[in-house]
């Protein structure tokens, strides 16, 4: 991953909130979740990740609960709150306007360019 | 995969700390790797391999895990937060839906917590601008002092908070202990000029005031030192914000302009801002102008003594207060100014003839809080105020036992539905927080109701206690909402501690047994403690209030020796207008003419002194008698014929001053009853001699005697007191006193109006009811009386409506037991005595244990009575008796409706 793209600030929670919208998912879930979606391009430092959630449960955003997995392992399980489903909305409805106009805007440039 | 606060305190938050939330993360990250090693693994990798590679996904994993730490400790800290907030909620909705079932009960709480804050609201509102709030604006309170000088005088100690101008003057420049000195005074003087003149209140302040407050100018500036120099400084006014915008609109231009205040014209050279009162809040200054301009006045009111006011240390008249350097401690001082003081006296004994020698007047300074009312010469309203205070902390002692006890009993009847809840597991904590946040809820509410009704009958106690215009309200005063908010918020907690303290008891198999409850009557000993403790506050109140109602009949019983009911006292402002004694005589003609003939009035006269505020004494002679002065103060008035029809005194012999007692005609004098008796014992007065001033002047003879009054002390007035003609002494000075047919304030303002045409220049007539000057000298009984009826009432009310409850639920309770008792043949009487006995027999203790208490506390409050021991038997039997009435009455209703349930259905309904 050392060659991976290196994370915008923000985008990581935003990244959590996504994964986690498809249902409880454990830590090391989420991590190989998102390396599987970006086809390895995105590179996430798993102490990051686990920050990043701590700070989320104690905002409220996520809430854990201990569990099992297939493999009959322990594992600590994330779900998305109902304050973490409206943040995602929120957070994603602003990623994508600010996505376009940042494109549009630096697709222009290359037209005059 | 639930997410309720109870899983996640179970499981680990119990333990808490970082090290709980460390061991956490440590599964976490273990678990972690353990995932990533195996899917490694399972890709082909060497097991060794995978784990470093694992770990190094980490980064420096040392760092890392500890950064994680701290993360997970951060959250459960958060987490914790979050869940009591969310218990808070749930146990306030909890409350609510509650409330919801049983309104009639929740009133109940709520009124009853709402009039006990009420009542403590309204009175922390009075005394905390009496006693605690210090002026607005002050910019620092705790070290700014108002500056007392003691003395020494025939064995007693005087307090003297007014003080010579030459005596500030001495302690601004040689004392060390203070940043700054000022000198001021409130005095209230005619501002304006015709017809819109009106008296209102100046501060009369030296430039170094206004250096005590953070208040700076709206509009142009402060007078300096250098326009405050005496002896008459510069005439020059800074007008309050008030008055600029009731009189001038705020309009920007009234700087240089010249207004007319008292007999000096000023020019205005700034606006003070909003709120800025000097030391008076409650009666803020209109204006403010420099002490030594208003100099020439005072200089009239030394009455050409012929002193420079301002090195005279003869005339005292203003207040002086000093901020205390920040490192100097109160007593040091106190020390620098008793040093400053002494050798100010050392430099007045020296200019000054006739001052005791400094040994014998031990001269000490003393520095005091800014308000006066915590000063050493504090008032008796502020007295009456503080007791009073404390009657409303018993009220509201009241209100949390009532609460209480009304708790308790719900508590009792939901026992079973917690037995069920502590069964389920639910913590006795969690219960009791429940508890506690349902009693807050109510208390909280109590709280808001109870500050409207402070609101509303604030404005009544604030009219009796604070004079002066301004008076705040109570719901916009953030102190007083704040203080209003703890005592809602600890009578929640200690009347939601009662039933806490209940549970602990409580045993689940007993109460899971359905039937218990209805079939054992237990009486709750701490249901008992309350209703007795409520029982015995409220005879104390009732006691203190009995006691203030007989001193006020007392006081009302005092015959005066005249009514001053239907009279005005009519006072004479000349403010400059310098009239010739021949002219002041003719005005005062022409006044009593004029209030004579007015239809409004019954009868006129002129006067030179008035009762309880203005006195005039002189030196007699009479022959036989060695010293007249030694047998006390001879107090004189100067009237017309009509005075004694006007201000209904009797003539007990002889006649009453008449036409021919003019000037020029013998001098003829009235004496008081006592007089006679002391100057002429046995003796018939008419006829008899005195001299007046000197023994060198020509006679005055007594032509009657008239009956005593009280000119100066209600209680124990010697009325030693006569009367001279107007006509034949000091015709040139003087006001009137006027019997009005209607209701004396009625009329004030038409005679006013009808004696101000004839003022000349700037002066005018001030009038005021005479029944007002003497409600001043009644003032602390009536409050006194009034409050303690008030709240010893709402006590009573209070205290029979908790027995009223709890009888009532213990009759619920025993119905059972009654039931049984009167199928077995009991009688309806029988029945009711065995209730009602019970009531009373708590309400006996009460009222043995409060009249202890009472007699205990009763010296404290004897000097505050008026002829009247504060161990009266009638009133503690007055108030034992209505105390029983109303015991048996409040045990007597559920009783008698005990009584006529049918037998049978009490015993099938178990």
């Amino acid at each position: 991953m050392d060659d991976g793209l290196p994370l915008l600030k923000g985008t990581l929670d935003l990244l959590i909130l996504k994964t986690l919208s498809w249902g409880p998912m454990h830590g090391y879930a989420i991590a190989t979740w998102l390396e599987d979606r970006s086809s390895g391009a995105l590179g996430v430092d798993d102490s990051a990740l686990y920050q990043a959630l701590q700070r989320m449960e104690g905002r409220g955003w996520l809430s854990a609960e201990w569990g099992t997995t297939e493999h009959n392992r322990r594992a600590r399980y994330y779900k998305l709150t109902a304050a973490g489903r409206r943040r995602l909305r929120d957070e994603s409805a602003m990623w994508m306007r600010y996505t376009t106009s940042v494109t549009s805007i630096l697709s222009l440039a290359t037209r005059s360019a | 995969m639930r997410d309720t606060p109870a899983y996640r305190r179970l499981l680990h938050l119990r333990l808490g700390g970082a090290r709980q939330s460390a061991a956490e993360m440590d599964l976490e990250i273990e678990s972690h790797i353990a995932m990533r090693v195996a899917d490694l693994v399972r890709q082909g990798m060497d097991p060794d391999a995978a784990r470093s590679a694992a770990l190094a996904r980490f980064g420096d994993f040392d760092a890392a895990r500890a950064r994680l730490h701290a993360a997970a400790y951060r959250r459960d800290k958060a987490l914790r937060h979050r869940d009591r907030l969310v218990d808070l909620a749930a146990d306030f909705r909890y409350a609510l839906r509650q409330a919801r079932r049983t309104p009639g009960f929740v009133a109940a709480v709520v009124l009853t917590l709402a009039l006990g804050i009420g009542a403590n609201a309204a009175m922390f509102s009075i005394v905390d601008r009496l006693l605690f709030r210090a002026p607005p604006m002050l910019r620092h309170p705790s070290s700014t002092h108002r500056i007392y000088l003691a003395d020494a005088y025939r064995g007693k100690t005087l307090y003297n908070e007014y003080i010579p101008y030459a005596r500030y003057v001495d302690f601004a420049t040689s004392t060390t202990a203070f940043s700054r000195l000022a000198q001021a005074n409130d005095i209230e003087m005619a501002i304006g000029s015709g017809p819109d003149t009106r008296e209102m209140q100046v501060g009369v302040v030296t430039a170094s005031f206004f250096d005590f407050f953070d208040a700076p100018p709206v509009l142009g500036h402060y007078y300096t030192a250098a326009e405050d120099r005496p002896p008459n400084g510069t005439a020059v006014a800074v007008l309050s914000y008030g008055f600029w915008h009731t009189r001038y609109a705020g309009a920007h231009n009234v700087l240089g302009q010249a207004i007319q205040i008292g007999a000096t014209k000023y020019t205005i050279i700034g606006v003070a801002p909003r709120g800025f009162v000097g030391l008076w809040p409650g009666s803020p200054p209109a204006a403010f102008v420099p002490l030594t301009a208003y100099g020439r006045e005072i200089a009239a009111g030394m009455l050409g003594r012929g002193d420079r006011w301002w090195t005279t240390y003869n005339f005292t008249w203003a207040t002086v207060i000093a901020e205390r350097k920040p490192n100097v401690s109160v007593a040091a001082a106190t020390a620098d100014l008793t040093s400053a003081y002494a050798r100010s006296y050392q430099t007045a004994t020296a200019t000054t003839p006739g001052m005791q020698p400094i040994t014998v007047d031990r001269p000490r300074g003393i520095v005091a809080s800014i308000l006066s009312e915590r000063g050493p010469n504090e008032s008796s309203t502020a007295k009456v105020a503080t007791w009073i205070t404390g009657v409303a902390i018993v009220v509201w002692l009241i209100a949390c036992a009532n609460v209480a006890n009304l708790l308790l009993a719900r508590a009792l009847r939901r026992r079973r539905e917690i037995a069920v809840r502590l069964a389920l597991g639910v913590s006795r904590a969690r219960l009791a927080s429940q508890l506690v946040t349902e009693s807050v809820a109510f208390a909280l509410g109590g709280g808001v109701m109870g500050v409207l009704i402070a609101q509303w009958g604030g404005a009544v106690l604030r009219s009796q206690f604070l004079s002066g215009s301004a008076q705040p309200a109570v719901a916009t005063d953030a102190r007083t909402v704040l203080y209003a908010g703890a005592a809602a918020l600890l009578a929640g907690l200690l009347a939601g501690l009662a039933p806490i303290f209940q549970t602990r008891g409580v045993d689940l198999a007993d109460h899971l047994k359905a039937g218990v409850r209805e079939g054992t009557y237990q009486r709750s000993r701490l249901r008992i403690a309350l209703l007795v403790f409520q029982g015995t506050l409220s005879v104390v109140l009732l006691v203190g209030a009995g006691l203030f109602v007989r001193s006020l009949r007392q006081v009302n019983q005092v015959p005066l020796g005249y009514d001053p009911s239907h009279v005005l006292e009519v006072e004479l402002a000349m403010r400059g207008a310098a009239l010739d004694s021949a002219r002041n005589v003719a005005l005062r003609e022409r006044l009593l003419d004029e209030a004579a003939s007015m239809p409004d009035v019954a009868s006129a006269s002129r006067q030179l002194a008035v009762p309880f505020a203005m006195h005039w004494a002189m030196r007699l002679y009479v022959t036989g008698i060695d010293s007249v002065a030694r047998l006390g103060q001879f107090e004189m008035n100067a009237v017309s014929p009509a005075y004694f029809r006007t201000m209904g005194t009797r003539i007990l012999a002889g006649r009453g001053i008449s036409d021919a007692d003019r000037d020029g005609a013998t001098r003829a004098m009235v004496v008081s009853q006592s007089m006679a008796k002391t100057l002429w014992p046995g003796r018939d007065p008419i006829g008899e001699c005195v001299k007046i001033q000197a023994d060198t002047v020509p006679c005055t003879y007594v032509v009657g005697v008239a009956e005593d009054i009280k000119a100066r002390e209600l209680d124990n007035d010697p009325g030693l007191y006569y009367y001279l003609s107007a006509a034949q002494f000091h015709p040139d000075d003087g006001g009137l006193f006027v019997r009005t047919r209607g209701p004396a304030t009625d009329a004030q303002e038409a005679v006013r109006r009808q004696l101000q045409r004839l003022m000349p220049g700037a002066s005018y007539v001030v009038l005021e009811p005479l029944s007002d000057l003497l409600g001043e000298e009644t003032r602390s009984w009536r409050l006194g009386a009034t409050m303690f009826v008030v709240f010893g009432s709402l006590a009573l009310v209070l205290a029979a409506i908790g027995l009223y409850g709890v009888v009532t639920y213990n009759v619920a309770q025993r119905t059972h037991e009654l039931g049984v008792r009167a199928a077995l043949g009991a009688r309806m009487s029988d029945l009711a005595r065995l209730v009602v006995r019970e009531g009373l027999q708590l309400t006996v203790f009460g009222v043995a244990i409060g009249s202890g208490i009472a007699l205990v506390v009763a010296p404290w409050v004897a000097p505050l009575l008026f002829r009247e021991s504060p161990r009266d038997p009638w009133v503690f039997g007055l108030v034992a008796a209505v105390l029983l009435v109303v015991a048996a009455l409040a045990s007597f209703v559920p009783a008698h409706r005990a009584a006529r349930a049918d037998p049978m259905q009490a015993l099938r309904s178990d």
